[in-house]
């Protein structure tokens, strides 16, 4: 039997990693003087309001491909109308942020549905083609219709925030620049947006999705309406997508249609596999990955005196890592977690050994071929599956 | 009329372009059934390489070289970077693919960095009193087309009609067909099912490369050259059916030529040039509501 609700160890890890944002730079510094050492430097603060969005992006992306199977290349679609929704309405309408966060999730939800239901057709690289267009088209649709968008010239966005409360000056003796305190407000939307995922996601709604996703016939059998929720899958997927949209407005304080190239849609795809497919906690640590990797090489190698890799050398690195991270984490990072969470380094080591020597022996002996070893991918999969959160 | 006639030729000349690098995807997508989103920068791998070739050497004696360089790159990247992930999900060999896009990318331009380069049209060659390659410009009744417009469209025509013999007419096709149709059972009849796996991507290498010959002289020399294209590829590939050469060309000529006329036909203060790969788009889209494998491809039956 595969598990289907998340163990607890695993929720409890993802509300660890997102604690340790808020905790890394509140001043626990005149509490605990050492051990916090430091608040964020202010691009530091930006850097995690980034990653912040992107785990609510990432989470409603792993519900429609993760848990549902359903790929989609089109989802910076989804933030581009959330993000254009909530621009609009604040600076040309005046109308408060936390409304228009939630009017561009619900937007982004409706549209979502509408393309949800001519997608119950298309499968695979199909529905990928169809969902990149909607990608594509993005940029020159809001190029285009500059009179609601405002064009090339994008959307300056600095909206009225009310000022955080008096308490944390009162308990913490500090007070918060503006950067911090957004990105307070979207830490308090990820934890919102993160509950939500992990009840979806447990609940019979969470199941029919993965029953669909593995095998829409049986599925059909037990009395599961297959379109039915398909279309519901990518509409939840387009409302995260559109709340993330919105709080990427805020965040960065200017939108403009290059924003929403189709390079951010592959991207979003690659956070959540590099993450981890089915997974809350993959979608966390997968945003993470994904602000953090392009500056390994930086730490790496530039550390080294003497060294200094550039740009381009650097992205070659991000695309080496991609590939170890598939082939040493078919799971993704949640999954490497999960091995390394119950750790036997016996097994580890036969795990690595057997995906090592099934690369060498791809590489070395031209006849053979690495479906054939006796142990390989049977061994791992019986490793993985108990705990596989799926 | 004229100018009608003049935009459908362009479309076909853009087209046979999408075309020739959507055989490519093809290729790959019928050995590793992925979308392989390395393969533009591949082409333009090659075709660095081929220009650092053509700074000693003839371009018809570059040529047959880099054809063997790009087969030995594409079944060397087959074999270190995708045969590890073999049997994993779509999704992971996907993300390899974009890898190897960053990697390859990437390495290009610290390599070959500078300026875009110009690359050379193929020279031309008199057969028989005609003249084949080169440049200059042909009148086809009302329209114009340019010598390597017209190159390209040969190209094009004449490798999709090669791999259409060579899937249907010989043993090592054949044993292609089966591994991709049904990797366990080819294995049991004896098929080399890796190595067979190895001989497509070195074979869709081989394709893109003349691909990218043929689009640097376009779009100059540089290694991004083959975004744009690479993604009007895919949209072809998929438009024509994922296993089907012949629909990968028909979809890539149905592609330019509906991007060229929406450009020059529709009003431009709501759509327009400007709007010409929305609705391109658009139209793929509604195709495949009709046909969700597109045009040729082979509908999937699976067995419960």
């Amino acid at each position: 039997m595969r598990r289907l609700r998340p163990p607890r160890t695993s929720r409890v890890i993802i509300f660890v990693v997102l604690a340790f944002f808020l905790l890394w730079w509140i001043p626990f510094s005149h509490v605990l003087p050492g051990v916090f050492p430091l608040r964020f430097a202010p691009y530091r603060t930006l850097q995690a309001s980034q990653v912040a969005m992107w785990v609510i992006v990432a989470l409603g992306l792993n519900i429609l491909t993760g848990y549902n199977g359903q790929i989609s290349l089109g989802h910076g679609a989804f933030m581009a109308i959330g993000a254009y929704t909530a621009a609009i309405l604040m600076v040309d309408h005046g109308w408060p942020f936390w409304i228009t966060i939630i009017a561009g999730g619900v937007l982004a939800g409706g549209v979502g549905f509408l393309v949800g239901v001519p997608a119950l057709r298309l499968t695979g690289p199909y529905l990928a083609m169809a969902t990149l267009g909607l990608a594509l088209a993005t940029p020159q649709i809001l190029k285009k219709y500059e009179g609601l968008t405002h064009g090339t010239q994008g959307i300056n966005v600095r909206p009225e925030v009310p000022p955080p409360p008096a308490f944390i000056k009162d308990w913490f003796h500090i007070t918060l620049s503006r950067d911090e305190w957004m990105y307070l407000l979207v830490l308090f939307i990820v934890f919102i947006m993160t509950i939500l995922a992990l009840n979806i996601v447990r609940s019979r709604l969470g199941r029919a999705f993965v029953a669909i996703r593995d095998s829409e016939v049986a599925a059909q059998a037990m009395g599961i309406s297959v379109p039915r929720y398909k279309t519901m899958a990518f509409a939840i997927s387009a409302f995260y997508a559109g709340v993330a949209g919105g709080a990427y407005a805020l965040v960065m304080e200017y939108i403009s249609p290059e924003n929403f190239n189709f390079l951010m849609s592959i991207n979003l795809l690659t956070t959540i596999v590099i993450g981890g497919l089915a997974s809350i906690l993959g979608s966390v640590l997968g945003a993470v990955g994904l602000v953090l990797v392009p500056e390994l090489p930086d730490l790496v190698f530039n550390r080294i005196p003497g060294v200094n890799i550039g740009a381009e050398l650097s992205w070659a690195f991000y695309g080496v890592v991609l590939i170890l991270i598939m082939i040493f984490a078919p799971y993704g990072l949640a999954g490497l977690f999960r091995r390394l969470v119950r750790l036997r380094p016996a097994m580890v080591l036969r795990s690595l050994r057997t995906t090592y020597s099934r690369w060498v022996g791809a590489l070395t002996s031209p006849l053979a071929s690495a479906g054939e070893t006796e142990d390989g991918p049977e061994a791992k999969s019986s490793q993985d599956h108990p705990d596989a959160e799926r | 009329m004229a100018d009608f006639w003049q935009q459908v030729m362009a479309g076909l000349a853009a087209g046979s372009l999408y075309g020739l690098l959507a055989l490519a995807v093809v290729l790959i997508y019928r050995s590793t059934t992925v979308l392989n989103f390395a393969q533009g920068e591949m082409a333009m791998f090659t075709t660095f390489v081929a220009w650092s070739i053509l700074q000693w050497g003839d371009y018809w004696v570059m040529f047959p070289l880099i054809l063997l360089i790009a087969a030995g790159f594409g079944g060397l990247i087959e074999r270190v970077a995708i045969r590890p992930v073999e049997g994993a999900p779509v999704l992971n060999i996907i993300i390899v693919t974009l890898g190897l896009f960053a990697i390859v990318n990437n390495v290009a331009s610290w390599r070959w960095a500078g300026m875009p380069k110009a690359f050379p049209t193929p020279p031309e060659i008199h057969v028989a009193g005609i003249k084949f390659f080169g440049g200059g410009a042909l009148h086809i009744g009302p329209t114009v087309i340019s010598y390597h417009d017209l190159t390209i469209m040969v190209f094009a025509v004449a490798i999709m009609v090669i791999l259409y013999l060579f899937f249907q007419y010989t043993p090592l096709g054949l044993a292609m067909r089966a591994t991709a149709q049904n990797p366990v059972a080819s294995r049991l009849m004896g098929i080399r099912v890796g190595r067979m796996l190895t001989i497509g991507w070195a074979l869709s290498a081989t394709v893109g490369a003349v691909a990218g010959l043929l689009i640097a002289p376009i779009v100059l020399l540089s290694s991004s050259m083959m975004m744009g294209v690479l993604l009007y590829a895919f949209a072809a590939a998929v438009l024509g059916g994922l296993d089907s050469p012949v629909g990968a060309i028909v979809g890539g000529l149905i592609i330019g030529i509906s991007e060229n006329l929406v450009g020059a036909y529709t009003p431009s203060e709501w759509l327009g040039p400007d709007m010409k790969l929305t609705v391109t788009l658009g139209i793929i889209f509604l195709v495949l509501l009709v046909r969700p494998t597109g045009i040729f491809g082979r509908r999937v039956l699976r067995r419960v």
